[in-house]
């Protein structure tokens, strides 16, 4: 049997599910910690997933190092979807997380888990998923508002809208979020090298 | 006496887990087509009501209170009509009213249920172990990761580290490690402690689970369910009645 094979059809056991939901935990506390505050402020909020992606690369890297099969990066997206989903968020930052979880852990796939430089990319594309309700937002910002006005949306604020936020936020707002899991990945495969492969708490 | 622990504690109805689920799954769609603020004010009524009937009364209450706030502050922010203060709320309002009413129904549910009734429930409704262990494991590790933190931050004191964002700026590398080296070895520690008592404790046994509380679907779920359903409904005619 070839080594690829092997990856796909070896089957989680309570060990590595339990390892997941800890890790699960830590980076949805990492998440919030860094992302949250940018939530909170109204003019900060379209940069949450830029704040959130600073650090949880180190424990997503650890994650997939000690359980390098297909699944643990979906669960871990699921779970944060499930979380998402039933804090309310929008259902956009639900979807986005599935689907966001399902590229990585493909990503990481293609490069059996054990590539570095490849764990990293998949580290971005799960930090992307975090952006789907703000990219709902951005394809129909006038469903967002209208229910606050009942009345309908007064032309001028769309306009405006439409000129300053569109294009610039959207950008920044992706470009931050690769540059910063860029970084928080490229700390953490520097921390896995220097501290937990030496402690031999990699699988 | 064991028994009389297990049920007699809560004050008000207890529901399924799974009725729970259900109402969740109901608010998060009725928030995110409310047609308007009233509306958004019965949804949240209706939560209330529901937080009054499973016992936790005066958290319920808070919650109301704190949306009636918003409400006033809302409708102060619509009344200035223009200006940077309204273009900022409002986009950011938009997105609390979507979040505020499954937030404050899902802090109910989680207070109210317990882990082992939740197993029970979600292994009824057929849903995969590969999910419901790690979601488990997640629930419960949560408030852990936050007493360790306390720990790490006397420790990094000890070293002369400085746990805060000045330290942080003083020497990024040092604090990184300081952080996350010790908060990763613990959660890999207890990953193989749990495991262990997990596996010591049957669960990977094939039966079905079994649980002393009585987990089924009774009149009030029942009752739930239907009020949760027209609430919904209420969400889709509401503009052809107001």
């Amino acid at each position: 049997m070839t080594n690829e094979t092997n990856i796909k059809k070896q089957k989680l056991t309570v060990k590595e599910l339990i390892t997941v939901g800890i890790f699960s935990a830590i980076i949805f506390i990492c998440i919030a910690l860094s992302g949250g505050p940018f939530a909170m402020f109204p003019a900060l909020t379209f940069y949450y997933p830029v704040g959130g992606s600073l650090l949880a690369g180190p424990v997503y890297l650890l994650l997939i190092a000690k359980v390098p099969k297909s699944g643990p990066i979906f669960i871990a997206g699921l779970l944060m979807a499930i979380f998402c989903y039933v804090t309310g968020m929008h259902i956009g930052m639900t979807v986005g997380y599935l689907v966001g979880s399902t590229l990585a852990d493909l990503v990481a796939l293609s490069g059996r888990y054990k590539s570095i430089k490849i764990n990293i990319l998949s580290y971005i594309v799960f930090c992307l998923g975090g952006t789907g309700s703000y990219i709902a937002y951005f394809i129909n910002p006038e469903v967002w508002v209208r229910r606050m006005l009942e009345k309908g949306t007064p032309q001028e604020y769309l306009n405006t809208m439409a000129a300053t936020v569109n294009r610039w936020i959207l950008i920044t707002m992706l470009a931050g979020t690769v540059l910063v899991a860029l970084f928080s990945g490229f700390v953490g495969s520097k921390l896995l090298k220097k501290q937990f492969e030496k402690a031999g708490i990699t699988a | 006496m064991i028994w009389s622990v297990y049920t007699e504690n809560r004050l008000g109805l207890q529901f399924d887990p799974r009725t729970k689920i259900i109402m969740l799954i109901l608010c998060v769609i009725s928030a995110t087509i409310a047609p308007s603020l009233l509306y958004e004010s019965v949804l949240i009524f209706a939560v209330t009501v529901f937080g009054c009937a499973s016992g936790k009364v005066r958290r319920s209450l808070f919650c109301a209170a704190f949306y009636g706030a918003f409400y006033m502050l809302t409708k102060f922010v619509i009344s200035l009509e223009k200006g940077t203060l309204y273009t900022v709320f409002t986009s950011w309002l938009g997105l609390f009213y979507t979040v505020y009413p499954c937030a404050f129904l899902a802090s109910i549910i989680l207070s109210t249920t317990k882990v082992s009734e939740f197993l029970t429930a979600t292994s009824k409704a057929h849903i995969p172990n590969k999910v419901v262990i790690p979601l488990a494991v997640m629930l419960r590790y949560i408030p852990t990761v936050c007493e360790d933190w306390g720990y790490i931050k006397d420790a990094m004191r000890l070293r002369d580290v400085t746990p805060s964002l000045f330290g942080f700026l003083k020497n990024p590398a040092m604090a990184v490690e300081c952080l996350y080296v010790p908060l990763l070895m613990t959660a890999s520690n207890t990953a193989d402690e749990l495991s262990a008592a997990a596996l010591t404790r049957g669960i990977e046994n094939p039966t079905p689970r079994t649980c002393l509380i009585e987990v089924r679907f009774r009149g009030r779920d029942w009752i739930a369910t239907v009020l949760a359903v027209c609430v919904l409904v209420l969400g889709f005619i509401w503009e052809r009645i107001v």
